[in-house]
C-alpha cells in the first residue's frame, strides 16, 4: 500500500470538474463523479459543510479500483446548483441524495461521510427505520464530524456550535486569507495541505456565489437542534453496520468519542488514525484507505 | 361526549412501536384523513364528524404526544417525525388514496407530506389538501400566548408545570376572547386540558412546542411545496391570523401563482367548535343551497 498516492496526484478544480457531470435531480443539477463502473459493489460519499467532493480527490483513484464510487457535491456546494437565496434544509438535501441514488440505480451501498455529511447519513437511517425509504445500506463509515449520539451534554454542544463554530464559519468566508488560516487548523500537520489545494477549494467554494450560503448558517444550527433526537434515535435503532474512521488529532470537531463512553457508539469499531486531523482522507490518505479497504 | 366516550369510539394502532389513537368512521370509499391542530387532539372534530362521515370515510389520529396517543419518551419529536408517523399509519390501514384536512400544526405536517409527494418519495395518492389556519379560538389563543411562552427554553419548562393555573388561564381567556357564549360551555376545556395533562403530557408541551422553530426553518421547503404542487389545495384563512397572511403574501409575491391553490377567506370566523355547520359549508361546500 506504500505507493498508493504519488506526490504529484494534485488535480485542479477544472480537471476535477471534467471528471464528473451534472445530473438533473428534481429541479437542480447535482455535480456527480461516477467512476469504477465495472465493479458491482458501490461506495457513495457525502462531504462536509462549506466543502465539496474535492476533499476526496486523493483517495478516489484507489477506491475506484475496488468499487464503483459515486461522489457528489451537495446542493449549494462545489459545482452543484445553489439554493437561490433560500435555506435548503438537511431534509431537502437528503431527498436529493436519495433521488440521485435512485436515478443512478444504486442500492445496497457502502456509505462514507464526514462532517455535515454524517447528519445526512443519520437522516437516511431515520427514514430507513421509519420505512420512509427502501434503500439498503451495506455498511457505514463515519469520518470526523458530528455524530448525533444521545443527548448527554445536548445543550452545551449546541450552544458551543452556535457561538464558536458558526462564527468561525462566517469569518472563514470573509476572505481567502482567513479561510486559509482556518482550514490549515483542520490539519494536524498543516504542511499536508498545500496553498495550491487551498486555492482550489476556495475556487469551488466561491463558485456561483457559493459564499451566500453562509446567510443561512443559523438555520442550519437550528435544524441540528430540531432533529438531534430524531437522529440520535435513528442511530440507536438502526441495524446497519457502522464503523468510525477518525483522525485522532481533530482540533475542530467536538470530542464525540470522549463524551460517548457509555453510549452505543463505543460498540462501533473505531479506526483511529494517528497524526491526522479533521480531514483524514486529505491529510493521511493512505492510512484512511487502509481503514476502508481492509479485508 | 366526554373524553372517555371519545376514546371508546376509536382504536389504537401500533406505529413504529408507539400507540397511535385513531378514529375511523364512515363507509364511503372516499377517504378523508385529518391532521389536527396544536395543542389539542382528534376530539376537536367531534362536532363535524357526523356530517363529514356522511360524505367520507373519516380517519383522524392523535399526533404522537397528543390526545390518547403515546407521549414521546425523550426529547423532541419533530414535524418531520409526525409526517413519518401519519404516513406509516395510513399505509398500515391500507389507504391508497386520500383527501387531507389539516388545521394549524397539522398544516405543517400536511405540507411536509406534500413536499415528499412532490419529490416522488411516497406512493400514497392525494386527491386534495385542505389547509385551515387558526380557525379555532383556542388554538389562536395558544399560539399567541402559551406557545410564545413555551417556546422560550427556560420559561417553557416551568410554564408547563403550572397545571391548574394554566387551565384556569385558558378558561378565563376563552371567556374574554370568545364572542359566542356557548363555546366554553359546550367545548369541554377541562377535557382537553386533562388530555394534555395526562401521562407526561405536561412535560411534553414544552418539547412539542418546538414546532414554531421548525416552521421557520422549513419555510422555504414548504412554500416551495405549495408552489410546485400538482394536487389541488384549498387554503382557508382568517384575516386576523398574522401567520397566514405572511404566508399568503409570500406565495402571491412569487411570479408563478400555482393554479392549484385556492384561497378562501374565513371572514366570519367559522370554526369547527362554535359553528361547525357553517364551517363545513364554507370549507367543503356541502349543502350550499340550503344554509342552516
Amino acid at each position: 500500500m506504500e505507493t498508493l498516492i504519488k506526490d504529484n496526484s494534485f488535480i485542479s478544480s477544472l480537471d476535477w470538474q471534467k471528471k464528473g457531470s451534472l445530473v438533473p435531480v428534481y429541479n437542480k443539477n447535482v455535480f456527480t463523479i461516477d467512476t469504477g463502473g465495472n465493479h458491482e459493489n458501490c461506495i457513495v460519499i457525502l462531504h462536509g459543510y462549506l466543502s465539496s467532493s474535492y476533499d476526496y480527490y486523493k483517495v478516489l483513484p484507489e477506491l475506484s479500483k475496488n468499487y464503483r464510487v459515486i461522489v457528489q457535491d451537495l446542493i449549494g456546494f462545489g459545482f452543484s446548483d445553489k439554493p437561490e437565496n433560500k435555506y435548503f434544509t438537511m431534509i431537502d438535501q437528503t431527498d436529493y441524495v436519495l433521488e440521485l441514488w435512485n436515478l443512478l440505480g444504486l442500492n445496497n451501498v457502502t456509505l462514507i461521510s464526514n462532517g455535515f455529511g454524517n447528519l445526512l447519513t443519520t437522516e437516511i437511517l431515520a427514514r430507513q427505520n421509519h420505512t420512509a425509504t427502501n434503500i439498503q445500506i451495506k455498511k457505514i463509515f463515519f469520518c470526523n464530524g458530528d455524530i448525533p449520539i444521545n443527548h448527554y451534554n445536548y445543550l452545551d454542544i449546541h450552544n458551543t456550535f452556535k457561538d464558536v463554530d458558526s462564527e468561525k464559519m462566517i469569518s472563514m468566508l470573509t476572505s481567502f486569507g482567513i479561510y486559509k488560516k482556518i482550514i490549515k487548523d483542520y490539519f494536524y500537520d498543516e504542511t499536508k495541505i498545500t496553498d495550491e489545494e487551498l486555492k482550489e477549494k476556495w475556487i469551488q467554494l466561491e463558485n456561483n456565489n457559493g459564499r451566500d450560503i453562509i446567510n443561512f448558517i443559523y438555520h442550519c444550527v437550528r435544524e441540528r437542534k430540531i432533529f438531534w433526537n430524531r437522529w440520535a434515535t435513528a442511530l440507536k435503532e438502526t441495524e446497519n453496520s457502522i464503523e468510525l474512521i477518525w483522525g485522532k488529532e481533530d482540533k475542530i470537531t467536538y470530542d464525540w468519542l470522549g463524551i460517548s463512553k457509555e453510549d452505543k457508539i463505543t460498540t462501533y469499531k473505531v479506526s483511529l488514525i494517528e497524526k491526522s486531523g479533521h480531514l483524514p482522507m486529505l491529510e493521511t490518505p493512505q492510512e484512511w484507505l487502509q481503514c476502508v479497504l481492509k479485508k | 361526549m366526554t373524553a372517555e366516550n371519545w376514546k371508546s369510539r376509536g382504536k389504537f394502532f401500533s406505529i413504529l412501536n408507539k400507540n397511535i389513537f385513531v378514529i375511523d368512521e364512515g363507509k364511503s370509499k372516499d377517504v378523508l384523513v385529518i391532521l389536527h391542530g396544536y395543542p389539542t387532539s382528534s376530539f376537536d372534530y367531534e362536532k363535524v364528524l357526523p356530517e363529514l362521515s356522511n360524505r367520507y370515510r373519516v380517519v383522524i389520529h392523535d399526533h404522537l404526544g397528543f390526545g390518547f396517543s403515546d407521549k414521546p419518551d425523550s426529547y423532541t419529536y419533530s414535524l418531520i417525525d409526525q409526517a413519518d408517523f401519519a404516513l406509516q399509519l395510513w399505509h398500515k390501514m391500507g389507504l391508497k388514496e386520500v383527501t387531507i384536512l389539516s388545521h394549524d400544526y397539522g398544516t405543517s405536517v400536511a405540507k411536509e407530506i406534500l413536499a415528499r409527494k412532490n419529490h416522488n418519495l411516497i406512493p400514497i395518492k392525494i386527491k386534495k389538501i385542505y389547509l385551515c389556519n387558526s380557525s379555532m379560538r383556542l388554538e389562536h389563543l395558544h399560539l399567541r400566548n402559551m406557545a410564545q411562552l413555551l417556546k422560550d427554553k427556560k420559561v417553557g419548562r416551568f410554564i408547563a408545570r403550572l397545571t391548574s393555573n394554566g387551565y384556569r388561564k385558558i378558561r378565563k381567556r376563552l371567556k374574554i376572547d370568545n364572542l359566542n357564549p356557548e363555546v366554553h360551555s359546550q367545548y369541554d376545556i377541562k377535557e382537553v386540558w386533562n388530555n394534555l395533562n395526562s401521562d407526561e403530557g405536561k412535560k411534553e408541551i414544552h418539547l412539542l412546542s418546538n414546532f414554531i422553530n421548525e416552521r421557520y426553518t422549513f419555510w422555504h421547503r414548504w412554500t416551495e411545496a405549495l408552489k410546485a404542487s400538482e394536487i389541488p389545495i384549498k387554503i382557508v384563512w382568517e384575516k386576523s391570523d398574522p401567520v397566514a397572511i405572511k404566508e399568503i403574501a409570500i406565495v402571491l409575491a412569487t411570479e408563478n401563482i400555482n393554479e392549484n391553490l385556492e384561497w378562501i377567506e374565513n371572514s366570519r370566523h367559522y370554526s369547527i367548535l362554535d359553528s361547525p355547520k357553517y364551517w363545513i359549508n364554507l370549507v367543503f361546500k356541502i349543502n350550499d343551497s340550503k344554509p342552516f
